[in-house]
C-alpha cells in the first residue's frame, strides 16, 4: 500500500481551514440559491407569457375551424347544386351504369378469389382502385362529356365516383331502368356525401396526428355540417321560384358556423351536469366571444377571397392564403422575431438556468476550484519549492507513497466536500417542495455528481502540474491558470449557449465553450432526461484518472531540489 | 575499513559550467567527513545525490552498499538529514512538527528529542512560522538527531546559530562521533570543520581540489615563524643564511621562514646575532592549507574558468 497515515494527517492539518471555509461557503450559497428561488414566484412571468401563447394557439385553432367549416358548408352546397343541374341529371343513368358495373366486376373477382364477399378495408381498396381507373377513363372521353364533368378536377371527379360507389353499396339493385331511379340515386348520393365528408375529416385529423377521439369529433362535426347544408339546400330548392344564389348560401353558411362555434364553446365551458346561473352566464359570455371570433375569421376570409380573386394566384392558393390570414392570432401580429423571442422566454426553464448552468457550472465551481488550485499546489510543488518536502523524504517514505497519499488527500477532501454539498442541495430541495420543485432529487444529485467529476478532472490536472514542476509559481500559473481560464471561458460561453434566451444570446460566444472542459458537464442533458451527459461524465473521470496517474509517476522520477 | 558512503565519478551537469563533475570520495564508518567550498561550488548538489533526491547524470553513489537513487527509501532507515534551506511543513508548533516527524520515522519514544531540546534550549511550543533563523535551525537539528540514525548528513548545519549555540552544537556532533556515527557535513567555516572532522574535502567549481587530513595538519612538525628586524642590514644578513623563506616583505624588513621542529634551536642561535622587533609563530591550519592550494590552483589556471 502506497499510503502514509502520518503524511495524510499532516496534509489534513495543513489544509482543513481552507476545506471548511470553501465547503461552508459553497453549501450556504447553494442553499440560498435554491431556497430563495423556490420561495419566489419566479415562474409567474414565464407562465403568463406561456398563457398568451397557449391562448393565441387556441384562438388560431378556433379561427381555422370556423373557416374550414364555412368552406365545407359552401362545398356541400355546391355539390348538391351540381347534382341538381340538368346536365348531370341527363347523364346520371349512364354514369351510374358505367361506374357500378366496373365496381361490381371487381367485387365478383374478389369473391371468386377469396370465397367470400369483400368487406371493410378490402371494399375500400376496391373502391379506390375503381376510382383510379374510372377517373382516367372518364377524362379520356373529353368533349363527349357534359360540361359539368369537364369542369371537375380529377380530385373532384374521384370524390364524385367514390360517393356513387358508396350509394351503390346502399342500393345494389338500383339501375337506370328502375322506377324513380333519379330520385333514389340523388337521395342516396346526398346521404353518402355527408358520410364521405365525415370520413375525409376523420382521415385528415388522424394524418395530422390527432387522437382517435378528436378525429371522431371532427368526423361527426363534418357529417352534421354536410347533412345540414344539403338539407338547407333541399328545403329552399323545393320552392317553385328557387334560383340558386351563391351569396345567399354563404350567408347561411356563416350563420350556421358561428352558431356551431357558439354551442361548442358553451358546452366546452359547462362541465358540470347542473350548472349554476353564474356558470351559465359566464359560459354564454365565453361562447359569445368565440362566436365573435368565428364571425371575424369568416369575414376576413371572405374579404381576402374577394380581394385576391382575379389575381395571378390559383383558386387553391387563394383559399390557402385567405385561410392563413383569417386564422392569424394576436401573436401573429407581432413581428416574427419578437414573437419567437417571447415564446422562447415563455418556455425558458429559469430554475434549470440558474441552478444548473449558473450555480453548478460556474458560481458553485469557483470556490472548490480555488481550493483545488491552492491545495494541489501545496501538496507537492509548494513543499518542494519551500524545501519542507525534505523532512518527509528524509524518512523511510517512498516517493510514490508521498504522491499517492497526497493524491488520496486531494480526492477524499474533494469527495467529502461534494458529499456535504449534495446533502445541502437535497435538503434545500426538500424544503422548497421536493419532487414538486422544478428540479427533482434525481436531477440535483446528477448535478452534484457532475460538479464533482468536473472538479475531479481539474484536481487531477492541478495535481499533475504540482507533480511536474518544482516551483510553485509554475505549478500555480500553469495548473491554476488554465483552470481559471476554463472557468472564465464557461462564463463567456454561457452567453452563446442555448440555455440563454435568444434575445440575450450572442451565438459567436459559443466558441468559448470549446475551450473549457466544464462543457462536458452537460446540465441541459440532465434536465432533458437524455443520456448524453453520461459519456461526458465518463470523459471527465478519464481526464482525472489519467492526469493523477501521470502526476504520481512523474513525481517518482524527477529530480528534487531539496 | 567499511566505506559507508561511496561516491564514484559522480557527475551532474546543469550546463553553463554549473554542477558537479567526476567527484570521487568515500566516508568510512565512524568517520566525520567535511565538505568546504564557496557558494555554488556544488556541496548541496553532492549531498542531494547522496540523499537520492536527484539522479546522477553519470557515476554512482552508494550508501551502505545500496544505490542512492534506486534504494533511496531503504537507505533513509539509517540516514538523518539537515537540509541547507530550512522550511518546515505547514504545521503550527514545533511539538506538532516533532510528533509528525516521529510518526513518519516510526519512532515511538520522544526521549532523545526531549534531551536534545533541553540541550539546545529550544522552546518547542513556539509557532513554527514565527521562529527566528536560529530557532528554526535548532528545530531542524532536533528533528534530524532524534531518531538516532547511524549516518548523519548535515548541509551547513550551523548557519543562523549564535556563537554559543554553535559551540553546543559542535559538542553535540563530537558526542555523536564518539558514539560511532558516520557524519558528512558541509560548511563554509574552516574552524568548525577543523574541530569536528577527520577529513575535509575542498570543492571548487564542482570539482574536488583536495581532501585534507585534518589530524595531519594539526600535528604537523613543520612550522612557520614570522620575523621582523629593526634595520635593513640585519634583515639582509639573515636572508643570506639559507633558511626556507616562504614569505618576504622587504618594506617592513619581514620574513616568514618554515622549519622543522628539530631546527628550532639552530634558528634561535642565528637570530640572537640580530636586532629583532618580534618573532611570532604562524599557525598552519586548514584554512591556510586550503588557501595555499586554492591560490596555486587559480595561478596554475587549472580548472579555473
Amino acid at each position: 500500500m502506497y499510503f502514509s497515515k502520518a503524511l495524510f494527517k499532516q496534509s489534513m492539518k495543513a489544509n482543513w481551514v481552507k476545506w471548511v471555509c470553501v465547503t461552508v461557503a459553497t453549501c450556504v450559497m447553494l442553499a440560498i440559491v435554491i431556497i430563495v428561488l423556490g420561495s419566489l414566484a419566479i415562474n409567474d412571468i414565464r407562465d403568463s407569457l406561456k398563457d398568451v401563447f397557449t391562448q393565441a394557439d387556441q384562438e388560431s385553432y378556433l379561427k381555422e375551424n370556423s373557416v374550414d367549416s364555412y368552406e365545407a358548408y359552401n362545398l356541400s352546397i355546391k355539390f348538391v347544386d351540381g347534382l341538381e343541374s340538368e346536365g348531370l341529371e341527363g347523364y346520371m343513368g349512364l354514369a351510374w351504369g358505367m361506374i357500378t358495373s366496373s365496381y361490381q366486376q371487381k367485387i365478383n373477382e374478389y369473391t371468386t378469389a377469396n370465397g367470400q364477399a369483400p368487406t371493410g378495408e378490402a371494399l375500400v381498396s376496391i373502391k379506390e382502385e375503381t376510382v383510379d381507373e374510372l377517373v382516367a377513363t372518364i377524362k379520356s372521353l373529353g368533349d363527349y362529356l357534359p360540361a359539368e364533368f369537364q369542369e371537375m378536377s380529377d380530385e373532384e371527379l374521384g370524390q364524385f365516383i367514390y360517393i356513387i360507389l358508396m350509394a351503390y353499396d346502399d342500393n345494389p339493385d338500383l339501375s337506370a331502368t328502375s322506377p324513380d331511379f333519379i330520385e333514389t340515386a340523388k337521395a342516396s348520393i346526398k346521404g353518402n356525401f355527408a358520410e364521405y365528408a365525415g370520413i375525409t375529416a376523420y382521415n385528415l385529423y388522424i394524418s395530422q396526428g390527432e387522437t382517435e377521439e378528436v378525429a371522431k369529433g371532427y368526423q361527426a362535426q363534418a357529417t352534421t355540417l354536410a347533412t345540414t347544408a344539403i338539407g338547407r339546400y333541399d328545403e329552399l330548392a323545393g320552392a317553385d321560384d328557387f334560383v340558386y344564389d351563391e351569396d345567399e348560401f354563404k350567408g347561411y353558411a356563416n350563420e350556421y358556423v358561428i352558431n356551431m362555434i357558439y354551442n361548442q364553446a358553451y358546452n366546452q365551458y359547462i362541465t358540470s351536469e347542473e350548472p349554476t346561473d353564474e356558470e351559465v352566464a359566464a359560459a354564454e359570455q365565453y361562447a359569445v366571444a368565440a362566436k365573435v371570433i368565428a364571425n371575424t375569421a369568416i369575414s376576413t376570409y371572405e374579404l381576402w377571397i374577394d380581394e385576391l380573386t382575379g389575381s395571378e394566384m390559383t383558386d387553391a392558393e387563394i383559399q390557402a392564403y385567405a385561410r392563413e390570414q383569417a386564422s392569424a392570432s394576436i401573436t401573429d401580429q407581432i413581428p416574427e422575431k419578437v414573437a419567437e423571442a417571447l415564446e422562447e422566454l415563455g418556455n425558458m426553464d429559469i430554475y434549470g438556468l440558474i441552478i444548473g448552468s449558473i450555480f453548478y457550472r460556474i458560481a458553485g465551481l469557483l470556490l472548490p476550484m480555488v481550493f483545488v488550485i491552492m491545495v494541489a499546489n501545496g501538496l507537492l510543488a509548494g513543499q518542494v519549492d519551500s524545501g519542507s518536502m525534505a523532512y518527509v523524504l528524509s524518512t523511510p517514505t517512498k516517493r510514490r507513497t508521498v504522491a499517492c497519499t497526497q493524491m488520496a488527500y486531494l480526492m477524499i477532501s474533494l469527495l467529502a466536500m461534494f458529499l456535504l454539498v449534495t446533502v445541502t442541495s437535497v435538503i434545500s430541495i426538500w424544503i422548497v417542495g421536493g419532487n414538486n420543485f422544478a428540479i427533482n432529487f434525481a436531477e440535483i444529485c446528477l448535478f452534484n455528481l457532475g460538479a464533482f467529476l468536473t472538479m475531479f478532472a481539474f484536481a487531477g490536472y492541478c495535481f499533475m502540474c504540482s507533480a511536474i514542476f518544482n516551483r510553485s509559481k509554475y505549478s500555480m500559473s500553469i495548473g491554476g491558470g488554465l483552470s481559471i481560464f476554463m472557468l472564465v471561458c464557461t462564463i463567456l460561453g454561457l452567453f452563446g449557449s442555448n440555455v440563454v434566451p435568444s434575445a440575450m444570446r450572442i451565438d459567436a460566444m459559443n466558441v468559448f465553450n470549446y475551450f473549457s472542459i466544464i462543457s462536458l458537464f452537460d446540465t441541459v442533458s440532465i434536465l432533458n432526461g437524455s443520456i448524453a451527459f453520461a459519456w461526458k461524465f465518463a470523459i471527465l473521470a478519464g481526464i482525472a484518472i489519467v492526469t493523477f496517474i501521470i502526476g504520481v509517476f512523474r513525481f517518482e522520477k524527477k529530480d528534487l531540489p531539496l | 575499513m567499511e566505506e559507508v558512503i561511496k561516491v564514484e565519478h559522480l557527475t551532474k551537469d546543469y550546463g553553463g559550467g554549473r554542477g558537479i563533475f567526476d567527484l570521487n570520495f568515500f566516508v568510512a564508518k565512524g568517520e566525520t567527513f567535511g565538505f568546504v567550498g564557496t557558494n555554488g561550488s556544488g556541496k548541496t548538489t553532492t549531498i542531494r545525490n547522496i540523499m537520492g533526491f536527484i539522479k546522477p547524470k553519470s557515476g554512482k553513489v552508494t550508501v551502505l552498499g545500496m544505490d542512492a537513487w534506486k534504494d533511496a527509501c531503504k537507505i533513509k532507515e539509517n540516514v538523518a538529514y539537515i537540509p541547507g534551506e530550512i522550511a518546515f511543513p505547514d504545521l503550527t508548533t514545533g511539538i506538532e512538527f516533532f510528533k509528525a516527524q516521529a510518526e513518519l520515522l516510526g519512532l515511538k519514544s520522544m526521549e532523545r528529542a526531549d534531551e536534545l531540546i533541553k540541550r539546545l534550549q529550544l522552546d518547542p511550543s513556539a509557532n513554527l512560522k514565527r521562529m527566528s533563523k536560529g530557532m528554526k535551525q535548532k528545530t531542524a537539528i532536533v528533528a534530524a538527531l532524534m531518531a538516532d540514525k547511524d549516518i548523519l548528513i548535515l548541509d551547513e548545519p550551523t548557519t543562523g546559530l549564535d556563537p554559543l549555540m554553535r559551540e553546543t552544537f559542535l559538542e553535540l556532533i563530537l558526542e555523536e562521533k564518539k558514539r560511532g556515527k558516520t557524519i558528512l557535513m558541509s560548511s563554509q567555516m574552516f574552524d568548525e570543520l577543523e574541530t569536528t572532522c577527520d577529513r575535509v574535502a575542498l570543492i571548487y567549481n564542482g570539482r574536488i581540489i583536495d581532501i585534507a587530513d585534518v589530524n595531519a595538519i594539526k600535528n604537523s612538525t613543520t612550522k612557520a615563524y614570522k620575523i621582523e628586524f629593526t634595520n635593513k642590514e640585519d634583515y639582509q644578513k639573515f636572508k643570506k643564511l639559507k633558511y626556507n623563506i616562504i614569505r618576504d616583505q622587504e618594506k617592513y624588513f619581514q620574513v616568514t621562514v618554515q622549519i622543522d621542529d628539530s631546527e628550532i634551536n639552530k634558528l634561535f642561535k642565528s637570530l640572537s646575532k640580530y636586532n629583532l622587533k618580534f618573532v611570532s609563530e604562524v599557525k598552519n591550519n586548514l584554512e591556510k592549507h586550503f588557501t595555499n592550494i586554492l591560490e596555486k590552483e587559480i595561478k596554475g589556471g587549472k580548472n579555473v574558468f
